[in-house]
């Protein structure tokens, strides 16, 4: 064990070294501590939300239990739905930053309420985050870079490479040992004060495996890729390049080209398609008979078939007829805009397949649950929850029942989801087969360059 | 002046030898071109999309059937945000913000189906602009390229000799300044001609597109600076490197996002859902129309009366329910109106804060210069915000007043029978048309960022005649 003495006495010596794993330390630490703020307030948001909202509903509730009108109560009460952070959000805060915290929706057409957005700043959005994903995906390639890139050819600099060259196997043991030593260490950078965040936060253990697997999978890459450049028999200037070179063609350019692609080959206006859509028909029905109206959604929903027959003035069950039609008729366009979403975000992770850096985001977000199929799993749950909504007024509007006080009591109540994190494994295999190959490549070229 | 010129002509020579850095250069000029061509294809393509569906929701607006007005209050209209044609230079902020604005009575909704909630994360990588070629790979290709301008020839002992020769440190520091500045013209040269089409197309102003290039200009003017500075200071050539890599990170990378975290927190804005319920709240407090006894609309009532000089509702010239529209809309305007512009002052203040941090990394100036030029901040968003509200208030107030005007009273209050009036009113109303910032304040707003831009140049430019200066000067004796 006495070299690892020697080569822990080596980097301690190193002002490069000891400065680049502390700021690495550092940053990682700042930056979970900074997610964790974030992801605090959002649920003080949530808190601070509730009583506001019960007092909105407590309003209704007085000006309209007086008719006992069933229609003016699903009318103006508002329901709030909320999408609290995942205990492992504050890793990776994904979309979290530009997505409604909560929304508030009605027994109305849930096609006009369900895309309504969140203010927010778009400049800073652009910026985008601080956070433990942003560190890990970003900045940890770059001090791997600074830390490997002239494991040899150092050595060549100072005069001592022949000298270890002359000792059979030393030189490969040396890389080996003085490489896995500093990956090491900047491992322990990343991964203590993970997990410490982690553990305090309670992510739970599938989480926190989960995220060390992705950071030392990403790692042990740039590892590798480090360790190849290292054994070219190039002056470190030109290794240090290659490697930058690398850095920006894996996180900047790639990227930025794919999703160019991405983007145009899935276009998703079906989203505007369907607003546009859903409100023509929705506002077609005042001039269209009305019994004709209800015959149509009688076809679908012939349990209110059998209940009176519209009086000649306006009635609320045709109101709540013609709004649910209205969402039933951009049905396929909703499938149709959900697919495309979901398309883009499928497309991104065979990217990740390609590009580890991709596929370390992917992971991460898809662990902390705040990529695209988490915004559109509270969708979803919003459309299961309005269905509730929509089930709890009808028997009184249809059947003419009073609403009164206490059947605002019974009104149904939003249960935010418990995802349990997901490790996406699709993902995982192949970053890890980058990994092992690239690291694998990485020793083998190490040993070769000692043998010529 | 020749020895000048001579010294940069020998950096060019060598540079041209070498191989890797002219892939480097070749490689950067192809993305910076293709980035020009898509984001110009990608702006097309947005436009047009949203120019069509301007148009359908215009001709849909027009051909709605006779109806009563009210209808049309809730039927709304849709506008859509047009994008500037330098959007194709510098997307700014474009893809973070909602296009598709819908506007009805009694509320004010949120753009929305912006690209930010309808792509995956990969859209956090960065779009691919010029303005993100220049912004991040140029001065990185600078720093690859011209790291050892001045070490690698200390290092090989050539610079000893030059400066033995005669040649003044000024000249020599001059020479190489003006062969790395050669390269950059190289690297803005695509971008250049990306602005010219722009402008020849006639949709850019050339002032605009000119002060675009300018300022990208000092940007690598100021890298270059930079990296023939570094490389001048420090001993080695591997130095010079790793320590402009490092600056290059902390510059570019680490502290725009640090910027964005201590403005987010700095300023916290209040969600949706609050301003929702707050606006419904003092709405109830201020009173309520449908309520007889309602202080408030009793005292508004009395005033209509008097200013008619009638005693019963029924006796006026007008329709009471198309007043007590106008009414209505014009109480909750104004408080939508209060809390959408505290909402953006806190998001001005917030930008304020990451344009503070310009002083510590420059990059934070160039892209606020790039994106106010571009039509692309938080500012001409808010314009588009701001003119829609402004279009929503005017309409609805307009087809209040048709209420009013061509529906009577006692027509309007029968339930068994919606009054209609001819569609051909809705065909009056004018078309919505977005005005963008005029040209002067678009460059009066960007000129502070250039005003830091500019003091970063005179500031780096200090230090290298200083610094550098000093340490060629004491190689020579």
């Amino acid at each position: 064990m006495s070299w690892l003495v020697h080569e822990l006495r080596l980097i301690a010596r190193s002002r490069l070294c000891v400065a680049a794993l502390l700021i690495l330390g550092l940053l990682a630490t700042v930056a979970l501590v900074s997610g964790a703020r974030e992801v605090s307030r959002q649920r003080e948001t949530l808190t601070h939300l509730a009583p506001l909202h019960e007092s909105d509903v407590a309003a209704v509730k007085q000006k309209r239990s007086k008719d006992g009108d069933a229609g003016y109560a699903a009318y103006y009460t508002f329901y709030d739905t909320f999408d609290p952070p995942s205990a492992a959000a504050f890793v990776a805060l994904g979309l979290r930053d530009v997505a409604p915290l909560a929304l508030r929706i009605r027994a109305l057409g849930l096609q006009a309420q369900l895309y309504e957005g969140e203010s927010f700043n778009p400049e800073l959005a652009l910026t985008g985050r601080f956070d433990f994903a942003f560190v890990l995906i970003y900045l940890a390639p770059l001090f791997i870079i600074a830390l490997l890139h002239d494991l040899v050819s150092g050595e060549r600099q100072s005069g001592r490479l022949r000298l270890l060259m002359a000792m059979p196997g030393a030189a490969t043991r040396l890389w080996v040992r003085r490489a896995g030593l500093r990956l090491g260490l900047v491992l322990a950078c990343l991964c203590m004060p993970l997990g410490l965040a982690m553990g305090v936060m309670g992510s739970g253990g599938l989480a926190l495996a989960g995220a060390l697997g992705v950071v030392l999978a990403y790692v042990a890459f740039w590892g590798g890729l480090c360790l190849l450049i290292a054994a070219c028999r190039w002056s470190s200037t030109t290794q240090a390049t290659a490697l930058m070179s690398g850095w920006v063609l894996l996180t900047l350019v790639l990227p930025t080209l794919a999703n160019l692609a991405i983007t145009k080959r899935i276009p998703v206006s079906q989203g505007v398609e369907l607003m546009l859509k859903q409100r023509q028909n929705v506002h077609a029905a005042w001039d269209e008979p009305r019994e004709a109206t209800m015959q149509r959604f009688f076809r679908s929903h012939p349990e209110w078939q059998g209940t009176a027959a519209l009086p000649v003035e306006f009635h609320w069950k045709w109101y709540y007829a013609f709004q649910q039609l209205g969402d039933e008729s951009v049905a396929a366009e909703v499938a149709a805009y959900r697919t495309g979403l979901l398309a883009r975000q499928r497309w991104t992770e065979r990217l990740g397949w390609l590009l580890p850096g991709v596929a370390a985001q992917a992971l991460l977000h898809r662990l902390a649950d705040t990529d695209l199929p988490a915004q559109l799993a509270y969708q979803r749950r919003i459309e299961a929850f309005h269905g509730d909504i929509r089930a709890f007024y009808y028997p009184y509007v249809f059947n003419e029942r009073t609403f009164g006080t206490e059947d605002f009591a019974r009104r149904p109540k939003y249960v935010a989801a418990e995802r349990p994190p997901q490790l996406a494994w699709p993902q995982l295999l192949p970053l890890a087969g980058w990994a092992l190959g690239v690291l694998g490549l990485g020793a083998w070229a190490l040993r070769r360059s000692r043998e010529d | 002046m020749s020895t000048v010129f001579r010294i940069a002509q020998e950096e060019w020579r060598l540079l041209r030898r070498r191989r890797v850095a002219m892939l480097g250069l070749l490689l950067l000029t192809v993305l910076s071109l293709s980035a020009a061509l898509t984001a110009w294809q990608q702006r097309q393509a947005v436009a047009a999309d949203r120019a069509r569906y301007q148009a359908q929701v215009n001709q849909e607006f027009d051909a709605q059937p006779d109806r009563h007005p009210h209808r049309m209050v809730h039927y709304g209209t849709f506008v859509f945000r047009p994008l500037n044609a330098l959007a194709a230079f510098d997307a700014g902020i474009d893809a973070y913000t909602g296009h598709t604005l819908f506007l009805e009575g009694h509320r004010q909704n949120s753009a929305n189906f912006g690209d930010v909630r309808q792509s995956s994360l990969l859209l956090r990588f960065g779009q691919l602009t010029p303005a993100l070629v220049l912004q991040l790979l140029a001065p990185l290709l600078l720093v690859f390229i011209g790291h050892g301008v001045v070490a690698g020839e200390r290092e090989s002992g050539t610079l000893r000799l030059l400066l033995t020769q005669g040649v003044g440190p000024g000249q020599f520091l001059l020479g190489k300044l003006l062969a790395l500045s050669g390269v950059a013209a190289l690297l803005l040269l695509p971008a250049a001609l990306a602005l010219l089409a722009l402008s020849l197309s006639a949709k850019a102003p050339p002032l605009a597109a000119a002060a675009l290039l300018a300022a990208y200009a000092a940007w690598l003017l100021l890298w270059v600076m930079i990296v023939v500075g570094v490389s001048a200071v420090l001993k080695r050539r591997r130095d010079a490197l790793l320590g402009l890599l490092a600056l290059w990170t902390v510059l570019l990378v680490l502290l725009p996002r640090l910027a964005a975290d201590a403005a987010t927190t700095a300023r916290a804005l209040p969600t949706r859902f609050e301003t929702d319920i707050d606006v419904a709240r003092d709405l109830t407090a201020m009173g309520d129309s449908h309520n007889p006894d309602d202080p408030y609309f009793a005292g508004f009532r009395r005033q209509v009366l008097a200013q008619y000089g009638v005693s019963k509702l029924e006796d006026l010239p007008v329709n009471y329910k198309g007043l007590l529209g106008i009414e209505g809309e014009r109480m909750t305007s104004e408080l939508f109106d209060r809390y959408a512009d505290a909402s953006f002052e806190r998001q001005q203040a917030q930008s304020r804060w990451m344009d503070a941090f310009g002083l510590l990394s420059p990059v934070l100036a160039l892209r606020r210069l790039s994106m106010t030029v571009a039509g692309a901040d938080l500012d001409s968003y808010r314009r588009f915000l701001v003119q829609g509200e402004r279009y929503r208030y005017t309409l609805i107030q307009s087809l209040n007043r048709l209420q009013a005007v061509q529906i009577g009273y006692a027509e309007d209050r029968n339930p068994n029978r919606q009054a209609r009036i001819a569609h051909s009113h809705w065909h009056d109303q004018p078309d919505f048309i977005y005005e963008p910032r005029p040209l002067g304040q678009t460059l009066r707003s960007a000129a502070p960022a250039a005003g830091v831009l500019v003091a970063w140049l005179v500031a780096i430019m200090a230090a290298l005649m200083l610094a550098a200066g000093r340490r060629l000067g004491r190689v020579g004796r």
